[in-house]
């Protein structure tokens, strides 16, 4: 089988473990996140016939006091960037985030998603600053990790970009 | 555009200027197009020849493989159905071709597989079967029931000195689990998960101290569980150990780890994602399974060694105790039945103690003699005896000596059922014996032909009778009057015999005597000169305890000179009686 490292970046609780965790069956409890800054979690998806099994590392959020260690992003094969969609500044976050992970990984893919689309009458992500990004040749993605609206076609997206190089075709809300 | 060539239009319906213009046209064709027109014809012709077909196809077919196979899995995909479809066919049409095929690939793993529980069903055999009966067993007994484990994993367990329980492969960049394997009963997480945060925490614990990228978290310990990784360049070994491990465990860890670095160098250098190729090393990651557990200590063994003496030693002495009583017993029995007078009809031992019936004479062997002598406690021996006569020889002689009481003088024996008696002995006796003997039982004749026989009044009066004559004025004894002393003595020394075999004693007074001649003082010395003289000679024969002789007695001649005759007064004479020996004793005091 197949087995493929991905990453988890995004701001200080924009979401990342509650989008992780209803994907996988968690075997580790959060507080590993919170003691060495990372949780590894597992999910097997199928590809066009193909079992892929994702190897999902949640990374503590980055904020002021934690940063993302390179240490945690070498050898993945792609990155998921969360941003809050409530919160203007995770975006700020998931920019210099990906400054980072593309100077540590090179030029793999990845999927951003912003998250709390449950709560859009409240955000603070407009539609130009999600254009803006498109832009830059980014796929963005929405989702609802409370509603699980969202996630399944996210981890999908990523897979398929590892596997073809090219998304799935996923409803955007 | 082709069957326009071939085809041309039917002639008969145009005019006629037309069809010399489309002769020509044809011609013209024909002209130019000849050789296109045969190269399409046998394209046409290859087409539509499936043999030829078929021929192409198969020789740019593995090219054409190769081409779409490395840039596209769905190949494969399709391929797959068709090659398990084959295969399965295969089997069923011919088993023993691909039993032959892949045999060499299966033995070694089964038989390997094979061993390996049979090692641990053996090692977990012997220590429970070292550990069932200890204090320490009975323990672990009770927690193996408290827990719901096997008592022999609880012992495993607690005689375990280190085992490696989990050996992963990990890919060092990405964390990715390349291989696991791990010992039956070994806890085991989700094997990816575990690898992805093994290699996390290795990167946490570089990051945290600042250490070099070869600077990594060699070993960490949680409870009972001892994590070693090895590094290599691209890929390390973690192993999950219950125990404490040997150093020499290291060793073995990096000469793995650097043959599977050797053999799959390029696997592991263009890895991205794919453990198939890894699947090889599942053998050398099985060899680091290693285990030692404690062995039994030597003090219990020197401790069961003695105890196993001393059970053997207490079992070679019951043993030969056991035989010793076995043996006495034996030759008890024996020498009853050897015994003349016993019978044995019944003899049982058991546990120590002993129970004999039989018949005994009452003058036979005593029993409880013969029990002492064989060696046995009379004590532990019942023995009922039974009176009964007898009919041995032995036997019947005895009781013929205890009922006839027969003298000293006389012997007895058995010449089959006769009693046979010879030697001397007294009328009385004789007379009694005969009718007594054919009464005693065992004896049904009784023959004394050898038996002489004595008178004790008879002798009596022949020693009373005898004078021994002197000359006058001679106290010598004549050698003329020898033999009448010879004739006493004789006689003397039946009567001694015949008063000893009837309890009685007889005293002997030897009276001298002389005539009136001389001078009565002379005459007197004379007397006890000539009773002296009679009594040297007789004593010189040594007479028998039976008599006691009474000395220097002397008859004046005063008082018998009118009754006797000269030549006779000169004489000794004897007077033997028959008297009780206190008598006797108190006559020979002075």
């Amino acid at each position: 089988m197949i087995q493929k490292k991905i990453c988890m970046l995004g701001g200080f609780a924009v979401g990342k473990t509650s989008l992780v965790r209803r994907f996988v069956t968690n075997v580790f409890s959060d507080h590993y996140q919170t003691t060495i800054g990372v949780t590894v979690e597992k999910k097997t998806v199928a590809i066009k016939d193909h079992d892929v099994m994702l190897m999902l590392w949640d990374l503590y959020g980055e904020d002021e006091f934690q940063h993302v260690r390179d240490s945690y992003l070498r050898g993945s094969s792609a990155y998921i960037l969360v941003m809050d969609g409530t919160r203007k500044v995770t975006l700020d976050t998931a920019l210099a985030l990906q400054q980072t992970a593309a100077r540590t990984l090179g030029t793999v893919p990845f999927v951003s998603i912003i998250n709390k689309a449950d709560l859009q009458s409240e955000w603070e992500i407009d539609d130009g600053a999600i254009e803006q990004l498109r832009a830059r040749g980014w796929t963005v993605l929405f989702g609802s990790a409370k509603l699980g609206q969202g996630v399944e076609e996210l981890f999908l997206s990523v897979a398929t970009q590892i596997m073809h190089g090219s998304p799935l075709p996923t409803e955007r809300l | 555009m082709s069957s326009d060539l071939r085809r041309p239009r039917s002639e008969s319906s145009l005019p006629e200027g037309l069809t010399s213009v489309q002769e020509d046209w044809t011609q013209l064709r024909t002209l130019l197009l000849a050789p296109e027109q045969t190269q399409l014809d046998e394209i046409r012709e290859r087409l539509d020849n499936r043999v030829v077909q078929s021929g192409d196809v198969s020789q740019v077919l593995p090219e054409a493989f190769a081409l779409r196979g490395d840039n596209d899995p769905q190949l494969s995909t399709v391929l797959a159905p068709y090659v398990e479809n084959g295969f399965v066919a295969s089997v069923r049409k011919s088993p023993r071709t691909i039993v032959d095929a892949i045999a060499p690939i299966i033995a070694p793993a089964i038989r390997q597989a094979i061993a390996r529980a049979l090692q641990s069903m053996t090692q977990s055999f012997n220590h429970t079967l070292d550990e069932s009966l200890s204090v320490r067993g009975l323990r672990w007994r009770v927690e193996a029931w408290r827990t719901g484990k096997p008592f022999a994993e609880v012992v495993l367990l607690h005689r375990l000195r280190y085992r490696v329980e989990q050996v992963f492969l990990i890919h060092r960049e990405t964390g990715l689990l390349l291989q696991h394997v791990a010992t039956n009963g070994a806890v085991i997480q989700d094997q990816h998960v575990l690898s992805g945060m093994l290699t996390a925490i290795q990167n946490y614990v570089r990051d945290s101290f600042g250490g070099r990228q070869d600077q990594t978290l060699d070993q960490f310990q949680v409870g009972e569980w001892t994590v070693w990784s090895e590094q290599g360049s691209q890929a390390y070994l973690a192993c999950v150990v219950r125990g404490t491990p040997p150093g020499s465990l290291r060793e073995i860890l990096c000469d793995t780890l650097n043959h599977i670095h050797a053999q799959h160098t390029d696997a592991l250098a263009h890895f991205v994602g794919d453990e198939a190729p890894f699947k090889t090393t599942q053998p050398q990651l099985e060899s680091c399974l290693q285990a030692q557990y404690e062995s039994p200590p030597k003090q219990s063994s020197l401790k069961l060694s003695i105890l196993i003496g001393l059970l053997l030693l207490g079992s070679v002495w019951w043993g030969w105790m056991e035989y010793q009583t076995h043996t006495r017993w034996s030759n008890l029995l024996a020498g009853l039945r050897a015994e003349p007078g016993l019978v044995v009809t019944e003899a049982k031992s058991a546990w120590g103690e002993y129970r004999l019936e039989g018949l005994r004479d009452p003058l036979a062997k005593d029993p409880t003699a013969m029990v002492i002598e064989a060696g046995l406690e009379p004590a532990t021996v019942k023995a009922v005896w039974s009176p009964y006569y007898a009919l041995d020889s032995p036997l019947v002689l005895a009781r013929a000596h205890s009922i006839l009481q027969p003298p000293t003088t006389v012997k007895l024996h058995i010449a089959g059922e006769t009693l046979v008696a010879t030697g001397f002995a007294s009328t009385e006796w004789v007379r009694e014996t005969k009718r007594l003997a054919v009464l005693v039982p065992g004896i049904s004749q009784y023959r004394d032909e050898g038996l002489v026989t004595t008178s004790i009044p008879v002798l009596l009066a022949q020693i009373n009778r005898a004078i021994i004559h002197f000359r006058s004025g001679s106290s010598s004894v004549e050698p003329s009057e020898r033999a009448v002393l010879d004739v006493v003595s004789t006689t003397l020394r039946e009567l001694d015999r015949a008063a000893l075999q009837s309890g009685q004693r007889v005293a002997l007074e030897v009276l001298g005597s002389a005539d009136a001649t001389g001078s009565a003082a002379l005459n007197l010395q004379l007397s006890k000169q000539r009773a002296q003289a009679v009594l040297a000679i007789l004593g010189e024969k040594r007479l028998g305890d039976g008599i006691t002789l009474v000395p220097g007695t002397v008859q004046l001649s005063d008082q018998q000179g009118a009754t006797r005759e000269t030549s006779s007064l000169r004489s000794v004479t004897l007077r033997a009686a028959l008297t009780a020996p206190e008598q006797v004793q108190e006559t020979a005091r002075p």
